[in-house]
């Protein structure tokens, strides 16, 4: 913890100083507080351009990079000295390091009311806009009669004045942690486009129109037909220069045209605003640096990755091992991607491991049930793996073997039928043979390959992930999607690759119509040019893209403007596009997967109360119930899709038992939020979530007599537990939340993209959620994890090897 | 006719405050002279341990004890005073004590909508302070705001209503003067 100090005094030993120094001394087992003194500054005049400026700046950077400040001032005529004022204003001229940040007052005074006014005055004074300071409130520290209030060490001689300092002190400390949390979280984002504003001007409105991609503030575009020439020329071109090469609002006003300056800055926040971005965070952000440093970084690699997700990483660590230079991009501050986020565990047929464990019931008859599947309908390619498949089958029943079967081709076979489906338009699509063979053949090796990288997978469990039809689930011990990113990330470190957090790629490099590397920018707006003779494409797909999906879709019937996603925000196909810049063909673009049961806002799986499908009941906006409980989840989400999206989960007392998500604080918390709803009447129920009570409780009541019958006679439910009756009842509201889209890049086996005739495109490779083709209409639970590090590993090889045929 | 002392709350070369008192000192050349004094005259206040003054606020605590009342006509930085002013009221209440019992008006000029309503409020309170113990008119406070665009270029406030604000407000402390002489 560092802090720095500040004697708000014109004098240099008085007992405001005393007391500082003695924070300092008392506490340093705390923090460490560095006093700086502003006797060193004069006073303030806006209009001189002083030497010291240089020392403003140095002291405001201090400040800046404290965690808090604490001020110890006189009082002066009821008010604080005029040198701590003086001080205030040039720590709110040009630089503004108070902005957001901690602090503590402390005073003394001669006379026994210990500064009280001016702390008060203080108290104003840092709140006022310019200093923005976040001043501790509460925890009042006046040290009256000063004069006899140290002992000869300079020591406060009051024990419990010292305690209660202690306490102020401690109270403050914890203040800045929280003050941490709500510094926290400084993206933009904006909706892309053209916006119009008008600003004020010295002589009127200034109409203005501000351009902005994703991320970026791109181009500022003045009509200065009103506005007198002369100074304002300057505004109109240094501002816009200004702030586009820093991406902030925390510009300095032109001297002698500040009204014209604070018109354009206004302007552009208000635009900002429209575009969905908040102008107060990138009023927060620092000063645009000098114009000279803003120049392109360009670096030089064998290979680049873009994308620091599970292929991106996998990727880059092959390309390493194979004694390549690598440099991985990420657009996000940390890499991860959405493989951080995966809870699920990672598929490989390892027969020899699986058969060490028990069959379940109910697997047998699954197995049974492919010997009896109609060999026509298999297509063609696949015809050949399934009648060794039904042959592997027959053993193993013949075998009697009780324990758990699998084998590469069982997960080729489940691969492929799980993926086949029909979109809206009758257009069939299937996995691509080619790639869900090398898929199931490698995905073994892939786990084998991630233990030598460092992940451990836990030798105890064979797990079946949510859709993955089968157990051949390889868990890591470690927190799920975090082990296999911290192991590959360890690696690359370790290896000598370098990650590129903060840099965004907005294009590919093309020189001679050849893909020579890529071009971002970073944190600081400045542009990043790598040049690289491979380029690895793992950006991912695009579920957290609802333009992008509603623009392919061919599967669902309609897609919500408001759909949540369960994917990480940087998922916005930014890879797919980089490819079509360059003509690569796509590939099933028009299937994605969504996750039924979801929260409508954060698309999160695990809030609410999760119960049993046997004991839930869902309804409609309606008050109705409109499917069996268990279908799949595509079953599941067309029909809430069918019936405007929205729903609830029914529970009552009895059911909430038997949630396997929560707990009694989580749920009153979610009630209390407003995320859940509770009631002591099923009538009440129906009013909170504004659905018609009598239709309400004519649905539960057939519900629960068809529990007692054991028979669904509207959708033909088979399997039922409690029924809805014991109070309190609950409604949980869900949504279809968008998971993964199946569709992207096309690739070869060797992870090439193609172009749209079929033809490589020389240096350009892709791997993950990215590529389209393997999972084609719906990807089995458990697959994602095995796609992005075996064609990950793939595509980092073959990008290294493409350097060794030149 | 009564003598006034004008302070510029700034010491900023440009200031809307100056020109506030500019425009007073010819509007009410009738009743008063006002006799307008500049901060950058005056050093950084440093409490001397001999508690003597500089020249300079010797001189301008001079002219303060002779004059009838003082006019003060401040900017807000920070929703206080500016710390040149503060410094100069530090020297006063050192060292000189010009200010005690002495009649003044406040005003204060802003680019702004508030027209210093904040600084004019701990103004008050500072001059109420023991050590400066200046004669304050209660209830009367002068809030130009939108000071930029407040005046024509002779130097003349445009807003009737505000001019007549300025013109009570005036008559009132030239009355509160002379019952306080």
């Amino acid at each position: 913890m560092k802090l720095i100090g500040i004697s708000g005094t014109n004098v240099g030993d008085s007992a405001t100083t005393l007391l500082l120094n003695f924070v300092k001394k008392e506490f340093s087992n705390l923090a460490e507080i560095e006093i700086i003194d502003i006797r060193q500054l004069p006073l303030f005049n806006e209009s001189i351009e002083i030497g010291e400026g240089r020392l403003v700046q140095d002291i405001s950077q201090k400040i800046t990079e404290a965690d808090g400040v604490i001020i110890s001032t006189s009082e002066h005529n009821r008010s604080i000295p005029s040198a701590l004022n003086s001080f205030i204003e040039w720590m709110s001229f040009k630089e503004h390091p108070f902005n957001n940040k901690p602090v503590m007052i402390i005073g003394t005074s001669i006379r026994i009311q210990g500064s009280s006014s001016a702390q008060l005055h203080l108290r104003q004074i840092l709140d006022s806009p310019g200093v923005d300071a976040w001043v501790l409130s509460g925890n009042e520290f006046l040290l009256g009669s000063s004069g006899s209030a140290f002992d000869e060490q300079n020591n406060l001689k009051d024990a419990s004045t010292i305690k209660f300092l202690r306490s102020c002190f401690k109270n403050f400390l914890h203040f800045i942690q929280a003050a941490k949390f709500l510094n926290a979280s400084e993206e933009v984002h904006f909706e892309p486009g053209e916006y119009q504003v008008s600003a004020i001007g010295h002589n009127g409105k200034l109409p203005m129109t501000i351009t902005v991609s994703k991320k970026r503030i791109e181009k500022i575009e003045i009509d200065t037909k009103n506005e007198t020439e002369g100074i304002a020329d300057t505004v109109f071109q240094r501002i816009p220069e200004q702030i586009v090469s820093g991406q902030t609002l925390n510009i300095d006003v032109i001297s002698g045209a500040s009204v014209t300056s604070h018109g354009v800055i206004d302007g552009v926040a208000e635009a900002i605003d429209l575009a969905g971005g908040d102008s107060a965070v990138l009023k927060r952000r620092p000063k645009p640096q000098n114009i000279v440093e803003q120049e392109s970084l360009e670096l030089a690699t064998d290979v680049v990755v873009v994308g620091g997700g599970g292929a991106g990483l996998s990727a880059a660590a092959c390309a390493l091992k194979a004694k390549r230079q690598v440099i991985v991009v990420e657009k996000f501050p940390a890499v991860g991607g959405n493989t951080i986020r995966t809870g699920g565990p990672m598929n490989a047929a390892d027969p020899d491991w699986q058969g060490t464990f028990a069959a379940l019931p109910g697997e047998k008859a699954t197995l049974e049930e492919v010997l009896s599947q109609d060999e026509d309908k298999i297509d063609e390619e696949y015809k050949n793996d399934f009648k060794k498949l039904k042959k592997q089958i027959e053993n193993y029943l013949q075998s009697g073997n009780n324990k758990l079967f699998d084998s590469i081709l069982w997960h080729r076979i489940q691969t492929y039928l799980g993926g086949k489906r029909t979109d809206l338009n009758g257009n069939e699509i299937h996995g691509q043979y080619e790639l869900v063979k090398i898929l199931t053949n490698k995905a073994l090796e892939s786990v084998k390959w991630l233990e030598d990288i460092g992940v451990e997978f836990d030798p105890n469990e064979v797990s079946m992930p949510v859709g993955a039809k089968w157990r051949r689930g390889h868990k890591p011990l470690k927190s799920q999607g975090y082990a296999y990113i911290s192991a590959l990330e360890n690696f690359i470190n370790n290896q000598g690759g370098k990650i590129l957090t903060d840099t965004p790629v907005q294009e590919l490099l093309i020189e001679d119509g050849t893909i020579k590397g890529v071009v971002g920018h970073n944190f600081e707006g400045r542009q990043v040019i790598i040049h690289a003779k491979s380029v690895v494409l793992a950006s991912g797909g695009f579920g957290a893209n609802t333009k992008m999906i509603q623009k392919y879709n061919t599967y669902w019937t309609k897609i919500d403007d408001g759909i949540a996603t369960s994917n990480s925000p940087a998922i916005m196909g930014d890879g797919i596009k980089l490819g079509e810049s360059v003509d690569a063909a796509l590939v099933g673009m028009g299937f994605t997967q969504m996750m039924p049961v979801s929260d409508p806002v954060t698309g999160e799986l695990f809030t609410g109360l999760q119960v049993p499908p046997a004991n839930y009941v869902i309804v409609n906006k309606e008050g109705k119930r409109f499917v069996d409980e268990y279908e799949s989840r595509d079953v599941l989400t067309q029909a809430a899709i069918d019936n405007g999206s929205l729903f609830y989960l029914i529970a009552d007392d009895k059911i909430k038992e038997t949630a396997y998500n929560t707990n009694q604080q989580k749920i009153d918390e979610q009630v209390a939020a407003g995320t859940l709803y509770r009631a002591d009447s099923l009538t009440e129920l129906a009013q909170q979530i504004g659905i018609e009570p009598d239709v309400f409780v004519d649905t539960i009541d057939k519900y629960n007599s068809y529990v007692d019958a054991g028979y669904d006679p509207e959708f033909g439910k088979e399997v039922f537990d409690l029924k809805v009756q014991v109070a309190p009842f609950y409604a949980t509201p869900r949504k279809p939340a968008m998971h993964h889209t199946m569709g992207g890049l096309k690739i070869d086996k060797n992870a090439h993209v193609l172009n749209k005739n079929g033809v490589i495109i020389d240096n350009l490779y892709a791997a993950g959620e990215v590529a389209g083709g393997i999972h084609a209409g719906n990807r089995l639970g458990g697959n994602s994890l095995t796609d992005i590090f075996t064609f990950g590993r793939i595509a980092g090889t073959m990008a290294a090897n493409n350097i060794n045929d030149k | 006719m009564i003598n006034l002392i004008g302070i510029v709350g700034t010491g900023a070369v440009e200031s809307t405050n100056r020109k506030l008192l500019q425009y007073m000192k010819e509007r009410f050349s009738v009743q008063a002279t006002i006799e307008i004094c500049e901060l950058t005259d005056f050093p950084f206040f440093n409490k001397p341990v001999s508690k003597t003054a500089p020249e300079t606020i010797n001189r301008i605590s001079e002219k303060i004890i002779a004059a009838n009342g003082v006019v003060i006509s401040t900017p807000e930085y920070d929703h206080t005073i500016p710390a040149a002013l503060a410094s100069l009221l530090e020297w006063f209440a050192y060292t000189t004590q010009p200010l005690k019992d002495k009649p003044i008006m406040i005003t204060g000029a802003s680019y702004g909508t508030l027209g210093t309503s904040r600084a004019q409020s701990h103004l008050r309170q500072i001059l109420n302070a023991p050590e400066l113990s200046g004669l304050l008119m209660p209830g009367r406070e002068y809030l130009l705001g939108g000071s930029l665009q407040a005046f024509n270029d002779k130097g003349e406030l445009m807003n009737s209503a505000k001019k007549e604000e300025l013109d009570k407000y005036f008559e009132d402390f030239v009355r509160f003067v002379v019952k306080n002489q």
